[in-house]
């Protein structure tokens, strides 16, 4: 008697707790949630990890810059309110005051010194991307707790814009913290818009609001990131109304999703996807003539290169890959960024006038040439190979496309194994690419870190080098311009398009600023009014 | 057996196999072997394929002068002729890869029960080892290890393949071997060769032919599935599985023909395999009529 | 002594094949590429900062010494931390696994009760439109691609209807340490159509592998003495047809069981279902080695444990078999 009781009062409660299970996950969204699927999988909770968008897109949430750069890639004060160049070589930050840490700590000068410390000489690789930012920091210093001085290796103009990429992180009292440590954490400390709540490695990240923000209170009450790598499932989760925000919507998918009564917002990436040649050495793997003999090495022929970039019909890419999604492109930032120049403009395909200058050049019956690339990193990335195959093949050069993972794309092009490939760049501002792309590389310095194919003119290094010193501003954009126009005309690469962030936004979403960087934030959303 | 059973039972052999779905099969070889004359466009020919003609719907006339009937992939590719030359990928990759694996299989089974001892006991390890892990994990490893490429799919399907062929083979071989003609022969003298391939592989044979069409259908299948992964064949020779793969992110946009034709071509073919594999199956081993 | 032999014996193989298996995985991921590109930002990191990152992971060393140290590491009970994840990388796996025993748990249910009711139902009949009906569908479920059917599936399920959710998980509830989705109903909803993707072939396989031994069992003599004897259908079925035919049947839910968490790859990859088989998937690609032999060996100690113990039932339920190593 008394077991079955027992027993029935068990049952009872099992399926009370059923109905509360059930009912709890019925609850709709309300307003005040945001629901975001994702492309970037977050690989750590460490904010200096990695200089990825997958890792400080979302932790943008939790942890804050000193200076923001805002949708027209200017900058914009943070957690610094201003920032001065008091001489060559050293900058002062004046601090935002009455801003506390999540655990109800104040933000001080102190958390930036520690911060700098910590990427400088606490992490070390694989974490190290961030180290490319500080390297220029000679030392740092904190005279009262609202000021920060630093100090730089040489002039450095663009010091706040490197600062627009560090998350300043709070000064705990147990040394610097390890990214082991971080990940374990059940709690982040930030001073972010967002509290932490939970992650979940690969699949999720759930956010609450901190009601103490700086800049008022956030406006959601609950966010959670639902990562999700196919972009089919993306497009599916918010056609369904499973979530309320999907980050790079594949072109094409792009009616399906206004069909589906969703709003779709994009903007040109302030980036560039290009063909790059191995100029360096004597003969290009994977190059031939028709019937397979080896060859000499025929991009060092800038007229070949010339040939090749005319023949390429960027309107297919753009127009049918890309479904408009994409601008043609002829230099690294879409026309009209800081730092571009006007005199470039992409040209149609000529396949006459570039069969003539290929016979000119040595070539009148073209050559064989494997054309490597990763397939599945950028939008239309693989397709790309397969539509230059399609369009060199009328000019003579028979094209074999290789689309292989972004990683092991990298691992054979950093062993030069590539003779032509298709490669991407991206950056706060337009000479960041000047620089890795172009610039003769120097293990040093740092200068060419995408210089795979050893592209090398000391003229171009030279003006670069002057237009970097220039302070930011109209002069430092004319001369970065100027440099541009100068080095294109050598064909050192053959720049293909931008492509376009397209972003898909449900009913519960009223407006979603885009950013050229490809960010997913929940900052960037307003709420429907309910 | 009678003259005049064997002359009944070919009969109904004969008449057995001519069934539907092996004429769907039968067209689908002669479709693959014609390829190049019935498909309007080789897809594989770069010159051929007009990009600003990409993901035209099924019926748009192409300016290349043919029709594209079942429309085109995202590439421009016209799918009917995606279709004819994926089935040539598809069935010499699986045909390849089974007979060879069976080959190998039916070699090693029969040499593992001929010599008996270590050398079975070698043999028959390694088979253990191969089927106690799932074959697409297998193939997975193998494709992984091995790099792209229709060989390597080959090398990687036969990987897959042939421990299948040497139990089954082994075991029937294990019994041919203890019976009296065998140990007669043995006594003769004659080379381990000669017997292996005079008496005891033909009549062991029988058991891994029955297997082949079973392995023939896994086979395009497990092909399938790799270039679905995007591990299997080079991305300008697509097969009939890379391009249902590739069909996968326009399903979603209203773009259904470039995975919707080519995956029913594939399913109708690996349909056709198995259904012939049962007839034969049905007509060749009396004992598992009643599967 | 002899349960001995044949247990020794297992663990042997077993072994084995994790060794085999280990040095295959090992060498074929290394030969791929270097996993250092997906962590560090390709576009700002120097050649240098690409080397030590290399050197910290330890994959500057000959293949041979980096192969003892996950051995070492392994005697350890460690698989070392993720390169992506920077999580303990069996630990990695083991959160993916709810996810995958529930899919995978759900389908082999749904197929044993539907594949053996229709086994039943076509054996019982043999000729008949039925069974022809039965015979014939199942040889085309058996055909569907695994990818295809899955893709239809969203095509029909969820695209066009509306009815499923595409992809993922959905809401879940934490039980015992893991999370499960089938105790919410946002859950269950998400788990319908991955698991009718890996369900049909396996309806199909035990439908087919039912009928044929009903039909044996109808044609044997004691079904028909039974018969004679005036027993009821019912009876036969349940005291002699379902005993007869349960053997070959548990045989292929054990294996198709233990299949399911390497096949589950295709369909969990199709439906953004974060478990097992797409975690190694993705880890291939990311090549992230620690992860990937983790999943591995999991895989193949759960290959190699089902199948023993389905050979552990079988002389449970069929005492004429004798167990051998």
């Amino acid at each position: 008697m008394k077991f079955s009781a027992r027993l029935q009062s068990a049952s009872l409660r099992a399926a009370a707790a059923a109905v509360i299970l059930l009912a709890g996950s019925a609850i709709p969204a309300t307003a005040q949630q945001l629901r975001i699927a994702t492309s970037y999988k977050l690989m750590t909770l460490d904010p200096h990890f990695s200089t990825l968008n997958e890792n400080t897109s979302l932790l943008s949430h939790i942890f804050e810059r000193l200076v923001y750069q805002d949708e027209k890639l200017n900058l914009q004060p943070g957690l610094a309110t201003s920032w001065t160049r008091v001489s060559d070589t050293r900058w002062e930050f004046k601090l935002r005051q009455n801003v506390r840490f999540h655990d109800g700590s104040a933000f001080t000068a102190d958390d930036v010194v520690y911060t700098i410390e910590r990427i400088r000489s606490f992490l070390k690789p694989p974490s190290g991307g961030f180290q490319a930012y500080t390297k220029a920091i000679a030392s740092v210093s904190a005279p009262d707790p609202a000021t920060v001085v630093i100090e730089t290796e040489g002039s450095q103009p663009t010091l706040p814009l490197s600062l627009s990429a560090i998350f300043i992180m709070h000064r705990g009292s147990e040394g610097f913290a390890t990214t082991e440590a971080l990940n374990a954490a059940t709690s982040l400390v930030g001073t972010g818009p967002y509290r932490f709540k939970a992650w979940r490695s690969g699949e999720t990240l759930e956010l609450t609001r901190n009601d103490d923000y700086w800049g008022g209170r956030p406006s959601w009450s609950e966010v959670t990131f639902r990562i999700v790598e196919s972009p089919a499932a993306r497009v599916a989760a918010l056609a369904t109304g499973d979530v309320d925000i999907a980050d790079f919507i594949p072109a094409r998918d792009v009616e399906t999703v206004r069909q589906r009564g969703a709003k779709v917002e994009s903007v040109p990436a302030a980036r560039l996807n290009f063909l790059q040649f191995e100029l360096g050495k004597e003969t290009a793997p994977g190059v031939t003539d028709k019937s397979g003999k080896a060859i000499a090495n025929p991009f060092r022929d800038a007229r070949v290169r010339k040939a090749l970039s005319m023949a390429v019909d960027r309107s297919v890419i753009v127009d049918k890959i890309l479904s408009g999604y994409g601008t043609a492109a002829a230099q690294f930032f879409p026309n009209g960024l800081a730092g571009t120049s006007s005199n470039l403009t992409p040209q149609p395909a000529r396949y006459d006038e570039a069969k003539a200058l290929l016979a000119d050049a040595g070539f009148p019956d073209g050559f064989k040439v494997v054309l490597n690339g990763p397939a599945g990193r950028y939008p239309g990335d693989g397709e790309t190979l397969q539509a230059v195959a399609q369009s060199w093949a009328r000019i003579g050069v028979a094209v074999q496309p290789v689309g292989v993972s972004f990683s092991v794309f990298n691992t054979k092009r950093g062993a030069g194994e590539y003779g032509v490939w298709y490669g991407g760049c991206s950056g706060e501002a337009v000479d960041v690419c000047l620089e890795a792309v172009l610039k003769t590389p120097d293990a040093a310095t740092g200068a060419g870190a995408l210089n795979y194919g050893q592209y090398s003119n000391s003229a171009y290094d030279g003006m670069l080098e002057k237009a970097r010193a220039t302070d930011a501003g109209p002069a430092r954009d004319k001369a970065l311009a100027e440099v541009t126009d100068f080095v294109m005309r050598d064909e050192p690469i053959i720049p293909l398009y931008h492509f376009h962030h397209i972003f898909g936004y449900g009913p519960h979403v009223a407006a979603y600023v885009m950013h050229p960087r490809g960010w997913t934030t929940a900052m960037q959303a307003t709420p429907a009014a309910n | 057996m009678t003259i005049m059973t064997s002359l009944r039972l070919s009969q109904r052999r004969i008449r057995g196999a001519l069934t539907l779905p092996n004429g769907i099969l039968a067209l689908f070889v002669l479709a693959a072997i014609t390829a190049p004359v019935l498909a309007p466009q080789n897809p594989y020919d770069m010159l051929q394929i007009l990009g600003w003609e990409a993901s035209s719907p099924p019926g748009t006339m192409s300016g290349n002068g043919y029709r594209y009937l079942l429309g085109t992939d995202g590439l421009g590719r016209d799918i009917a002729s995606c279709i004819l030359y994926g089935l040539r990928i598809s069935l010499v990759v699986s045909v390849v890869s089974a007979a060879a694996a069976a080959a190998i299989g039916l070699t090693l089974g029969v040499v593992a029960a001929y010599f008996g001892r270590w050398v079975d006991a070698v043999i028959m390890r390694a088979v253990d080892l191969q089927l106690s892990l799932p074959t697409m994990l297998v193939a997975l490893i193998a494709i992984v290890t091995l790099g792209p490429g229709v060989d390597r799919i080959i090398l990687a399907l036969i990987i897959v393949q042939w421990a299948t062929y040497a139990r089954v083979v082994r075991s029937v071989a294990l019994s041919e071997a203890g019976k009296p003609y065998v140990d007669a022969v043995r006594t003769m003298p004659l080379s381990h060769g000669r017997i292996i391939l005079r008496h005891l592989l033909p009549n062991s044979i029988a058991p891994a032919i029955t297997l082949l069409p079973i392995e023939i259908g896994h086979a395009v299948a497990l092909e399938a599935t790799l270039s679905f992964l995007g591990l299997g064949v080079p991305m300008d020779q697509p097969s009939l599985g890379s391009t249902v793969a590739n069909g996968f992110q326009y399903l979603l946009t209203g773009q259904y023909w470039i995975s919707l034709f080519p995956g029913f071509a594939l399913f109708a073919l690996i349909a056709a395999i198995n259904f012939a594999g049962e007839d034969i199956r049905r007509l060749w081993d009396p004992r598992s009529r009643s599967l | 002594m002899a349960l001995f032999k044949v247990i020794s014996g297992r663990l042997y193989q077993a072994f084995l094949l994790l060794v085999v298996m280990s040095l295959i995985g090992f060498v074929g991921i290394h030969s791929v590429g270097n996993p250092v590109y997906n962590i560090v930002n390709i576009e700002t990191a120097t050649p240098d900062d690409i080397r030590r990152a290399t050197e910290l992971l330890g994959l500057d060393q000959p293949l041979w010494r980096q192969y003892l140290v996950f051995v070492q590491n392994l005697a350890t009970g460690s698989f070392g931390t993720s390169y992506i994840y920077h999580l303990p990388a069996f630990e990695l796996v083991l959160s993916k696994l709810s996810a995958t025993i529930e899919l995978a748990a759900f389908a082999i249910l749904i197929a044993a009760a539907a594949g053996t009711g229709l086994g039943l139902l076509a054996g019982t009949r043999p000729g008949t439109l039925v069974d022809r009906m039965v015979v014939i569908v199942t040889v085309y479920a058996l055909s569907v691609p695994s990818f295809w059917l899955s893709m239809m599936l969203v095509l029909f399920g969820a695209v066009m209807t509306g009815w499923f959710p595409s992809g993922g998980r959905g809401s879940t509830v934490d039980l015992f340490g893991w999370e499960w989705s089938f105790l919410t109903a946002d859950g269950l909803k998400h788990l319908v159509l991955p698991v009718l993707a890996l369900a049909i072939p396996n309806i199909a396989l035990i439908a087919r592998l039912a009928r044929a031994g009903t039909v044996e069992v109808q044609r044997a003599d004691f079904v028909r003495f039974c018969l004679a004897k005036g027993l009821s259908d019912r009876h036969i079925l349940f005291r002699h047809t379902l005993p007869n035919i349960s053997l070959p049947i548990v045989t292929i839910v054990g294996l198709q069981f233990g299949g399911m968490l390497a096949f589950a790859m295709v369909v969990e990859s199709i439906f953004a279902w974060p478990g097992v088989g797409k975690l190694l998937i993705d880890s291939i690609q990311l090549l992230d080695r620690p992860v990937v032999m983790a999943t591995l060996t999991f895989v193949a100690i759960t290959f190699v444990a089902l199948n023993a113990i389905v050979d552990l039932l079988y002389a449970v339920l069929d005492p004429r078999v004798r167990i051998s190593a």
